[in-house]
């Protein structure tokens, strides 16, 4: 279908995206990269009256404040995929990126946009839930920044305001001692994860025992969720041995509810949940200890 | 309906003045109102690659850019690559030699991306190949041949290895 | 550079045909694929006419209902529509297939446009036409239609049991084909081992990358379309829809961005000829992908239970083959595939006592139709299964029990035809075992590598008691250029390109001076459409007829001229020639004027008519086929035993395509299917449930893509004994067949369970191996008890 007409208006920065908001409300739609928007477009689920395009506004390049990586919104997939400073930084992003759609869609999708879109399966989710991200929203009156962990209410749906917008995304940088993990199911390479693990493991000072481990989840339910911390402290303290991995990893697969679709079961899903958050967890522990590992 | 608009949109290096509408599509725009018939409509969701053409260089999906988006930007399509007096581009020949089409149909969007992954990469290993036109759907070869054509215009290229960008 | 194409002559082969060739056995690529290489080619879609508008079909968002009113005031009032039609806007609003012959079969029409009820989810119930497609997008909402939703049936047994609702009023069975051989009894009496099997496949979408397009106008009253369509020959049940004369309705096939049986019934046709005729101006169809998903014509799902009798060293003395195909909700052809799958029922192998039942059953469902393969090819994952269990019941290797069972040229079927053609089968799985080279070790703990195959037959050529038959016409130009006109319709394949080729063979005329015309009802001779993997049998061997008579007819003037005697001319580069050393020739330019001189023509028709038979459906005996083309494919896979993931390592496949006219094409073709056979053995299926597509968007239809599946590495055999042209055999649709038999048994060899039903999806995958370790828990109790 070709997508019903709307008033399309160019915002040259992020203020003027937000001025734009306010004045045309709920009937107005930010697109970014339009990766995700503009097939609901085309196929006329959604419908703004107003679409606002904010390309114009562009973005900084990938830079390290201390220790936060600050991306703007605008960022490139592309540019988190090929980019040393992310590379170096977050590798947990520049691998979770490489799952996500194909060379066309990177070249255009954005990391704003893609927090901001919320998809329940979305690899980009699970990193910057897992890393403890923030995002810089903007609105018409002042700026705050709001724990990524906070973005995420429900289906496609997140705690920004109507007349907000993403500026920029403060992710900690890998630190000494930590490792990452990130293990996804899909039935076809590149396609939106069936499940995904993204897992951050620190070590204690003597860098052998966990200190502190956390676990996202996507495709399990309508956001991108952090597994209970009540259920991973069983590895704190543990050198991520096979038997404790096994138990928690059930335990956190017990305490999903997904639910069935197209291409993966309920039932399905929390296996592959146990499965992949034991693989996810390894590779983290591992990678904390200096030990390579191929993605 | 929302009143038209004067676009000047820049394909393979020519500007086109065009009254478009907001929600014109850019592979609509340039197939149905350029009469560019190797940029194509294959799903409208941008999983496909039919419609690939190259924004500024990097290969964008049509089907998911509004024209009035792209105003004044470089957009190149397979006949960008070609030759003035019609002279085909060495992946199209390696093609063409090595029988990696049948129907056709995705063959301007695989070039164009083979094509973006050879000017980064110089010597794409066939892994790499592979990882690149991810999202350039062939239902009729199987992708060996067009794994094959891609290996062997980048030999040709750069025969003595060439050199990452 | 990886699969290289190996060309083998089998050791079996009585006499190879005489070498010599200029062209055939090249691979020369031209004509059609320059165009589309440098992006040029004039699909469908790209064709644009002054005052043009734009095409959309209204479909019915239910299953199964009556339809109480429909509204089409707002969207006739919306301000570019020039036409909203409904069924009483349809002349002759009835489409009914020809019979085709099977038992109690039922005569069953289907609406182009619904009027009283729909019967599947996406069944046409009006078309707009507007200035824009945006325009006509936006009446298509408007449009208003109440529905009274009615009890359907979603699968066919449900179908099947008493009480259940009619998909139509003549009842829910389409159709039954039988087969008998022998005595059925006798022969399990005989066997020492039965094998039972029960196999269901799933609903597969053709997904072309080119969507449904077209574009239709009138000139000179009439009615022409210009479509990517398979066949054109449907001008005349155009014609009869819209009450015209037959030559009144023109369809001009356009080359095609794929077809795979997809397009080979009506798809935009009848929708732009009523928008056509009603608004008097042309009109543009292309269907969203999304509305293809769910609405254009499916591989049918099969039930297929199977009962194998075998002695001990193997050799089958009976099988018992049930089939049920869900034909969805209107007929199209699936009495023909219910009826190929019959006939190919018990495989490559010799069954003396046979029983086979297929029956075509209504669902309220997407109707299913042709796709490459035809019903024959969802057979292949029924029989190769039922052998690799009798292998392993017996303790014997799936090698040896298909050697002990192979037919072999003058066997029997069990349709009483005799088999005079060689059969190549056992080389062809030998040659495709040993491509797999050395085995690959497990990635990891959680993996097991395992390695399996699968033989298959699959008929080329259409039904013999159809009469087939195929004309063209050649014509050397006075500059000693050919033209070609055939009827025939190019799906990608190179169907056109190949014509070329066998021309240029027997003429002698370079293939950058012949110029081919094809897919036209009004000025082509008609050839059928292609499907059925026959275009190479009929019309090459229909171009082939009219060359060599053609040569004939001119080769009298040349030894005129040339001195020699008729036998010693020689055709090639553009000139005629004598073979001896003395070298004197002649230009075809020259020729073709000392032709004309003579009042000898240098064009001609001809037709070639394929054998004629006939079928008894009663007694389940008589002529199916022309011919088979046999193969067999290999496979390594890998399987996660923690998530059921299947990754295939290797991949080969060979086939015996008696001679091979373009090598790299046939190895293309095979490639190409080879891949189409693994999207269908574990990834594709258009789920339905409850009558609604679970998914409408390509990104849930899981086609392979570059990165997922390793090379297909290709051998070709050539026994130079099939039916086509210079002992060709069709190679368009085996190649789907063997894939997920294929892999079912490298699963097999791999974590010791077989699949039984596609796709194998790692879940399915998983639940089979927890059933495995359930069972084994279970015995390991029993015995510790």
């Amino acid at each position: 279908m070709v997508a019903a007409s709307f008033e399309y208006v160019s915002a040259a920065s992020y203020d003027e995206a937000v001025q734009r908001l306010v004045e045309h409300g709920e009937d107005a739609k930010v697109v970014a990269g339009g990766q995700s928007l503009v097939p609901m477009l085309n196929l006329r689920i959604v419908r703004p009256s107003v679409l606002i395009d904010i390309n114009p506004a562009g973005s900084r390049p990938p830079e390290v404040e201390g220790s936060l990586l600050r991306l703007g919104a605008l960022t490139r997939h592309r540019t988190l995929l090929e980019d040393p400073v992310v590379r170096q930084h977050c590798p947990l992003l520049a691998e979770a990126v490489r799952h996500v759609g194909n060379v066309r869609v990177r070249n255009r999708g954005t990391i704003g946009g893609s927090l901001a879109h919320a998809d329940p399966t979305s690899e980009i989710g699970a990193s910057a839930l897992v890393l403890d991200a923030d995002a810089v929203v903007r609105g018409p009156a002042s700026s705050r920044t709001v724990a990524v962990r906070d973005l995420f209410v429900s289906y496609l749906t997140t705690t920004l305001e109507a007349t907000e917008v993403v500026t920029d995304i403060l992710v900690p940088v890998l630190a000494k001692g930590q490792g990452w993990g990130f293990r996804e199911m899909v039935r076809r390479s590149s396609d939106l994860a069936i499940v995904a693990v993204a897992a951050r493991v620190d070590l204690d000072d003597a860098a052998e025992v966990v200190r502190s481990v956390q676990v996202s989840l996507a495709g399990v339910s309508d956001r991108v969720v952090l597994a209970d911390p009540a259920l991973l402290a069983g590895l704190i303290g543990t050198s991520a041995d096979e038997a404790s991995l096994a138990r928690i990893a059930a335990e956190v697969a017990d305490a999903v509810s997904p639910e069935s679709d197209v291409h993966a079961s309920a039932a399905y899903r929390r296996r592959l949940v146990d499965v992949l958050t034991r693989r996810a967890v390894r590779d983290a522990f591992d990678r904390a200890r200096g030990v390579e590992k191929a993605a | 309906m929302t009143a038209k608009r004067l676009v000047t949109l820049r394909v393979n290096g020519r500007e086109h003045a065009l009254w478009l509408s907001p929600s014109d599509l850019l592979v609509d725009v340039l197939h149905d109102e350029l009469g560019l018939s190797d940029v194509r409509y294959g799903c409208g969701e941008g999983v496909c690659g039919t419609c690939t053409v190259l924004l500024d260089g990097e290969p964008i999906n049509a089907c998911l850019t509004f024209a009035v988006q792209v105003e004044r930007r470089e957009i190149t399509t397979l006949l960008g690559l070609m030759g003035e007096d019609g002279s085909m581009h060495g992946l199209q020949e390696c093609f063409l030699r090595l029988g990696a089409l049948q129907c056709g149909f995705c063959t301007p969007g695989m070039i164009l991306t083979a094509h973006d992954l050879v000017e980064r990469v110089g010597r794409p290993s066939r892994d790499e190949i592979r990882y690149a036109l991810i999202g350039n759907l062939c239902r009729c070869t199987g992708y060996t041949k067009i794994l094959d054509a891609v290996e062997e215009y980048c030999a040709q290229a750069a025969p003595d290895g060439g050199a990452a960008r | 550079m990886v699969a290289s194409t190996t060309i083998v002559a089998p050791e079996s082969t009585e006499e190879t045909t005489a070498g010599g060739f200029h062209v055939i056995g090249q691979s020369p690529a031209h004509h059609d694929f320059v165009d589309k290489v440098k992006g040029s080619l004039h699909y469908a879609a790209d064709w644009r006419l002054p005052g043009m508008l734009f095409g959309r079909v209204v479909r019915s968002q239910v299953p199964c209902a009556r339809i109480a009113a429909v509204d089409v005031s707002e969207a006739r009032a919306l301000d570019g529509v020039s036409a909203v039609l409904t069924a009483a806007d349809v002349p002759n609003n009835r489409l009914v297939e020809m019979a085709s012959g099977g038992l109690g079969e039922l005569e069953v029409a289907m609406p182009v446009v619904a009027g009283e009820r729909v019967r599947y989810l996406g069944e046409p119930v009006a078309l707009v036409a507007a200035a824009t497609q945006q325009i006509a997008d936006e009446a298509a909402e408007l449009v208003a239609v109440e529905y009274e939703a009615l009890p359907g049936v979603f699968d066919v047994e449900s179908a099947l049991a008493d009480g259940a609702p009619m998909v139509h009023d003549a009842g829910n069975v389409l159709v039954t084909w039988q087969i008998r051989a022998g005595d059925l009894g006798a022969g399990f009496e005989e066997a020492d081992a039965v094998v039972e099997g029960e196999y269901r496949s799933q609903h597969v979408e053709h997904a072309y990358l080119e969507p449904e397009a077209g574009v239709g106008w009138i000139e000179n009253g009439v009615v022409t379309l210009r479509v990517a369509t398979q066949v054109v020959e449907h001008a005349s049940a155009i014609a009869r829809m819209l009450g015209l004369a037959a030559n009144k309705v023109r369809v001009i096939a356009t080359y095609m961005g794929g077809g795979f049986g997809g397009k080979e019934d009506m798809t935009v046709e009848p929708y732009l000829a009523l928008l056509v005729w009603h608004t008097r101006r042309p009109v543009r169809m292309i269907w969203e992908r999304q509305e293809s998903l769910v609405a254009s014509t499916k591989r049918h799902p099969f039930v297929m239970r199977y009962r194998t009798g075998v002695r001990q060293d193997g050799t089958i003395t009976a099988q018992e083959v049930e089939i049920l195909g869900d034909a969805g909700a209107y007929p199209y052809l699936s009495p023909r595939v219910l009826f190929a799958a019959a006939s190919l029922a018990c495989g490559p192998y010799r069954v003396p006592n046979a029983s086979i039942t297929s029956r075509a059953v209504f669902t309220n469902q997407v109707p299913t139709s042709a796709f490459r393969g035809f019903g024959a090819m969802q057979m292949t994952f029924g029989y190769e299964s039922q052998m690799d269990r009798i292998a392993e019941r017996l303790a014997l290797s799936p090698t040896t029990v298909r050697e002990r069972n192979f037919l072999a040229k003058g066997d029997l079927l069990p349709t009483g035809e005799t088999l005079d053609t060689c059969v190549e089968v056992g080389a062809t799985m030998h040659r495709a075992l040993a491509l797999l080279g050395e085995p690959s070790g497990a990635s990891g703990p959680t993996t097991r590598v395992g390695r399996g195959f699968g033989c298959n037959m699959q008929p080329y050529g259409r039904t013999i008691w159809f009469r087939d038959h195929a004309s063209a016409w050649l014509s050397l130009e006075a500059d000693g250029t050919l033209l070609i006109r055939s009827g025939v319709t190019d799906l990608g394949g190179g169907q056109a390109a190949s014509l070329c080729q066998i021309a240029a063979e027997i003429l002698g005329v370079p293939l950058d001076d012949i110029s081919i015309y094809i897919g036209d009802s009004a000025l082509n001779p008609p050839a059928g459409g292609t499907f059925a993997t026959r275009q190479l049998y009929m019309s090459g061997n229909a171009v082939l007829k009219v060359a060599l008579e053609l040569r004939e007819q001119v080769t009298k003037v040349a030894a005129e001229l040339l001195g020699g005697s008729p036998e010693t001319l020689v055709f090639a580069a553009g000139r005629v020639g004598t073979s001896e050393a003395s070298g004197t020739s002649l230009t075809l330019a020259e020729l073709v004027a000392a032709c004309g001189q003579r009042g000898v023509s240098t064009s001609l028709l001809s037709t070639f008519r394929a054998t004629a038979g006939s079928f008894d459906p009663r007694a389940g005996q008589g002529d199916t086929f022309p011919d088979y083309t046999y193969g067999t494919h290999a496979a390594e896979v890998e399987v996660d035993v923690e998530t059921g993931e299947v990754r295939v390592l290797k991949y080969a496949a060979c086939h015996d395509v008696g001679r091979a006219i373009n090598p790299m094409r046939v190895e293309g073709q095979i490639q190409g299917g080879a891949m189409q056979g693994l999207g269908y053995a574990l990834t594709e299926d258009m789920a339905i449930e409850d009558g609604s597509p679970q998914s409408m968007l390509f990104a849930d239809y899981l086609i392979p893509n570059s990165l997922d599946f390793p090379d297909v590495r290709v051998a070709i055999l050539e026994s130079g004994e099939g039916k086509g042209p210079l002992g060709a055999r069709g190679i368009g649709e085996p190649s789907i067949g063997n894939a997920a038999a294929t892999v079912a048994s490298a699963i097999q060899d791999a974590i010791g369970i077989r699949p039984s039903r596609l796709p194998m999806t790692p879940e399915r995958v998983l639940a089979l191996l927890d059933e495995a370790q359930a069972l084994a828990g279970d015995e390991i109790k029993r015995r510790n008890a």
